[in-house]
């Protein structure tokens, strides 16, 4: 009996059942896909790091390691309790402009990256292969990281070159690297794995084609930092000061493991997130269309429930008969969104899988995504539960006697047709509905306002990760060209040489110096903690600043988000530095983001003694006229151990894989807000034209054309799509902004301010939408010419 | 005099079930002359309202054709049937028919406002004149649901009139009112049809077949028979005309 009046519900309904059917289904396809994601990207993350075997605390040295300083960190290691393991890695630096991949006539100039070549690790810190095995070179061979099999599309047996025109070296690829310290494209080093023949060839000739560069690696005891733990955080930052402490070598960047951990997972963590939020919205939209569907039934079966009633069927069995249908519904739906999402979420975990390897199926992976599809189920059920409650409202008599609900809008606006100025009646009458069922039209109203969020949001974040102006106020002051100098031995001397030639250099109009010096600061508890500090001056090329402004004195310095928070210091508060032998108090003057250096930065600009120099940076803007790509060139090949960066290639390379995922969501987010637009208009105008076939008869005996009551919907849709775009774009840019933030905080840009391609965000993305929901309308409203005057008006 | 309207051969059936068809209106001929006041008489089912819909280019025919001011309607588009409806037609239904959301004075001023022959201004005025001789002047800010059946069927006459058509089709005008507010309206129409306006109702009440000029009485779908009562112009008294159509009608097995 159930399953008769189900059926036959059914198919009195088909569309709307099956659009409610889809929702339904998108939800908790979406949601499956997100925590799926998420539970792959952890297991995957953790066998990874687990099977490379990762070191805790990394400390990078750029200079050469002499014995002595070897067996002081041996001694070091052997004597600190905290030390379970400890190895030195060798790096060979390849210089750019030395480096031939793929192609063998152009150099790797443009290149962000930093390549080194280096030997297997035989202690831990494993390089692996694509079965996660720890990978093996023969001798002519070399293996390549993931980042690169990617970006430039490399295959098994092409060559790559490492060539100075007097020394050259060439090797088949005949691996790819999985290299869980460097996989990131926002890490900006790059490890290549060779034979330890051929390894110790180039070694020998380092000096002709790149430097040495070393890794010195711990691994700490009792430490459960596997995977997802962050909770000994504080045990890592107590080894780093102890390291820094104990006058080993440090010219170089420290590299913690859930610095590595955070810089693995954003990218795709990111995408899992926003996947999750859209399912979240849908969930909103389905409970919306459905409040909708159940009432608009309950309307249409008013008089029949009231029989029902009348003939003694209980509130509680009437109740059962309608939410069974709704039941059937959202369980096969949540049932086949759970299915189809396996299928789904390969296009999500391709990333995932390539760069992080397969971890070994667990229940959990299939059991978590089945709980949240079930979640959604429940509170779908409940929520038609709760919309049914309408049931106990309905008189048995009333129902009979006037077979309407009898409800009123409450809010009915009066806008008289005779007092007012607009001269298109049609257009008049379409605003007049509007206002008049404003309870009616605001379903319609939040599915755009939604569909404008979900449109605008991903596109905005887009544009600003692309953007030229996003690095000044993500810790890097913008400029066209940016000179890095490593630490090695003789970098005094080259700075000062570069500086010389940038001073002389015509096509450059501006320039500026910056050093950055290792020191200590007394942080919370009177604890010295080591912090890195950017030295120079920073009104030629301005950060943006979260509060207060630049230093402009040498007792100021500003902190970056990480940094002020680490230390619990905010503008204005006192800063005690340790330069050399002397102590000296600074004044917090500023607080700015920073995605660079784990987001631990600081800047000043006392004057600072060259002992504590880890790198110097050199920022340049050139003439209009000046080819930058050429002037990479150039200084490439006149200093060929500074790095040269076009910036605007260093955000596309460091940021390429958040921007293709946030380019798969632009997408994606379209594509689904386009539909939902698409098909809730449809069916909304279906609802609302079979709703008014009366009225819509009566307009058409008096003489209305038919091109003019379609022009009344189009008013309709377009008057609560206005308001709902409008809303909607402010939402994305407030709302949306403090979302996007709220998740980009991980990595240290706790305030995300959208960058807006007004073009795109105010006039491209609003027009197609509404250019599709229009053409919706005029195709959705076509069948009032079919509506037939005599037999709604005789009826 | 000139016919407003005429029908040729007019016939039209529907589609039941299949390969059936019930003809419904059987090969009618007809005319309408300007200015007459002519009823539509017959027993439920006899094709009444569908003849008035058919020759007011509301609803299609099978067969046939109808000239109205010398325009074939059948072969006009659906925007020259709208705009002939608008401009020339005027309709009053035996519900009121008005629009719900609007109000009484929006109601009757709306179909002017669209054909924009006049201003605005104009279309109020004559709005206003309507409502005065229709009785309803103090209703024009009431909502509809603010008025009883007999004011709105006035409301409905002021509409059907705004556009000044040159003629009134009515179904059944007169059936959900009261006697009083019945007597009311055929009065107004008698006043309408007086200051030139033809005038074509359907009804099945003879009191107020007995105001009309022509009565048709239709019978299966044909015309069965016709009678001409003349004018209602006070020299003959109702009571005479009813009975004059009363003996009519049961000739005509009514």
């Amino acid at each position: 009996m159930l399953l008769k009046i189900v059926k036959k519900g059914f198919l009195r309904k088909k569309i709307i059942t099956t659009a409610l059917f889809i929702f339904i289904m998108l939800s908790t396809l979406l949601v499956a896909s997100g925590t799926s994601v998420i539970i792959q990207l952890c297991q995957s993350l953790n066998y990874l790091f687990v099977k490379a075997d990762l070191p805790h605390y990394i400390q990078m040295h750029g200079e050469a390691l002499s014995q002595t300083e070897r067996e002081a960190i041996e001694k070091f290691a052997a004597d600190n309790q905290l030390v379970m393991d400890q190895q030195t890695s060798e790096l060979l630096n390849i210089y750019s402009s030395n480096l031939y991949l793929k192609d063998m006539d152009t150099a790797e100039v443009n290149s962000v990256m930093d390549v080194s070549f280096v030997k297997q690790n035989e202690r831990f810190d494993y390089l692996l292969n694509l079965d996660n095995k720890i990978v093996e070179v023969a001798q002519g061979n070399i293996a390549v990281p993931v980042y690169y099999m990617q970006l430039k599309d490399m295959k098994l047996g092409d060559s790559i070159k490492v060539s100075d025109g007097s020394f050259e070296m060439t090797f088949t690829i005949s691996d790819f690297v999985r290299d869980a310290q460097m996989n990131s494209s926002m890490i900006s080093s790059k490890r290549f794995v060779m034979n330890e023949a051929d390894y110790q060839l180039l070694r020998n000739n380092i000096d002709r084609v790149g430097a040495f560069e070393y890794e010195i690696e711990f691994k700490l005891n009792n430490l459960e930092l596997n995977g997802i733990h962050f909770s000994d955080i504080n045990k890592l930052s107590e080894f780093s000061n102890e390291y820094q402490a104990a006058d080993l070598p440090n010219k170089g960047t420290e590299i913690t493991y859930h610095v590595l951990l955070l810089m693995n997972a954003i990218s795709d963590g990111l995408v899992a997130v926003v996947i999750i939020i859209i399912s979240i919205l849908l969930i909103f939209i389905s409970l919306f269309c459905l409040r909708f569907t159940i009432l608009a039934t309950l309307e249409e079966e008013y008089r029949e429930i009231g029989v029902m009633k009348a003939i003694g069927i209980g509130r509680k069995d009437l109740r059962k008969i309608y939410l069974s249908k709704y039941k059937v519904m959202a369980a096969a739906g949540a049932v086949l969104g759970y299915v189809v999402s396996f299928l789904v979420q390969k296009v999500f975990t391709k990333n995932i899988l390539l760069y992080m390897g397969t971890a070994p199926v667990s229940a959990i992976q299939i059991v978590i995504p089945l709980l949240a599809v079930f979640i959604i189920f429940l509170v779908i059920i409940q929520f038609c539960k709760h919309v049914l409650k309408k049931f106990d409202k309905i008189s048995a008599v009333e129902a009979i006697r006037s077979g309407t609900m009898g409800e009123k809008e409450s809010n009915r606006l009066q806008l008289k047709i005779s007092k007012s100025k607009v001269m298109n009646i049609n257009i008049l009458l379409g605003i007049k509905d509007v206002l008049g069922r404003l309870k009616l039209f605001r379903l319609l109203f939040f599915i755009f306002f939604l569909s404008a969020f979900i449109i605008i949001v991903p596109v905005n974040f887009l544009n600003t990760l692309q953007s030229p102006e996003f690095i000044s106020y993500m810790g890097v002051g913008r400029s066209d060209l940016r000179f890095d100098l490593q630490q090695s031995e003789d970098i005094d001397q080259r700075f000062q040489e570069v500086v010389s030639y940038i001073q002389d250099d015509e096509d450059i109009t501006t320039s500026a110096q910056f050093v950055t010096c290792r020191y200590q600061v007394l942080g919370e508890g009177d604890i010295w903690e080591n912090i890195n500090v950017e030295i120079g001056d920073f009104s030629v090329f301005p950060l943006k600043y979260l509060e207060g402004a630049a230093p402009a004195n040498e007792n100021e310095i500003a902190l970056s988000t990480l940094n002020a928070s680490g230390l619990k210091k905010g503008v204005g508060d006192t800063l005690i530095i340790q330069i050399g032998e002397q102590q000296k108090e600074l004044t917090v003057c500023g607080i700015y983001q920073d995605i660079t250096n784990g987001g631990k930065t600081a800047k000043a600009m006392f004057s600072y003694n060259e002992d504590s120099v880890l790198w110097y940076v050199i920022s340049a803007d050139v003439t209009a006229s000046t080819s930058i790509q050429e002037k990479v060139k150039e200084y490439s090949q006149s200093f060929d151990k500074v790095k040269v960066t076009n910036i605007d290639d260093y955000i596309k390379q460091t940021l390429s894989a958040t921007i293709n995922q946030i380019k798969l969501l632009v997408m994606l987010a379209f594509l689904i807000a386009v539909f939902i637009a698409v098909l809730i208009t449809s069916l909304f105008l279906k609802m609302l034209t079979a709703k008014d076939s009366s009225q819509i008869a009566i307009m058409k005996s008096l003489g209305f054309p038919i091109s003019g009551i379609r022009v009344q919907y189009v008013t309709k849709t377009l008057l609560v799509l206005a308001v709902g775009i409008i809303l909607g774009t402010i939402a994305a840019n407030t709302l949306g902004e403090g979302l996007v933030s709220t998740f980009m905080s991980a990595v240290g840009a706790s305030k995300i301010e959208f960058i807006i391609n007004p073009w795109m965000s105010y006039l491209l993305c609003p027009c197609v939408l509404i250019l599709t929901v229009v053409i919706t309308t005029f195709l959705s409203v076509l069948s009032i010419g079919k509506f037939s005057i005599t037999k709604t008006i005789v009826e | 005099m000139e016919n407003i309207l005429e029908a040729k051969g007019l016939s039209k059936s529907f589609e039941s079930g299949k390969n059936k068809s019930v003809e419904i209106l059987k090969n009618i001929s007809l005319d309408i002359k300007k200015g007459e006041f002519v009823s539509v008489m017959g027993p439920s089912g006899s094709g009444k309202s569908t003849l008035l819909y058919s020759i007011s280019g509301m609803d299609g025919i099978t067969s046939g054709s109808i000239l109205f001011g010398g325009k074939e309607i059948e072969k006009l588009s659906e925007g020259e049937l709208s705009s002939l409806r608008l401009h020339k037609m005027g309709f009053i239904f035996q519900q009121s028919h008005l629009l719900k959301d609007l109000n009484i004075f929006d109601n009757i001023v709306l179909s002017a406002y669209l054909a924009k022959e006049n201003s605005r201004e104009m279309v109020n005025n004559r709005a206003r004149d309507l409502m005065k001789k229709t009785g309803i002047e103090q209703l024009a800010d009431h909502d509809i649901t603010q008025a009883s059946g007999g004011q709105l069927q006035r409301v409905g006459i002021c509409r059907a009139l705004i556009n000044n058509p040159d003629i009134v089709f009515g179904d059944e005008p007169t059936g959900a009112l009261n006697s009083k507010a019945t007597r009311e309206i055929m009065e107004i129409l008698k006043n309408i049809n007086e200051a030139g306006t033809t005038i074509l109702l359907v009804t099945h009440d003879a009191k107020v077949a007995a105001r009309t000029e022509r009565i048709l009485f239709m019978l299966d779908g044909s015309i069965a028979g016709e009678f001409n009562l003349g004018k209602y112009d006070g020299k003959e008294s109702l009571q005479v005309r009813e009975e004059r159509l009363a003996s009519w009608l049961v000739k005509m097995g009514f």
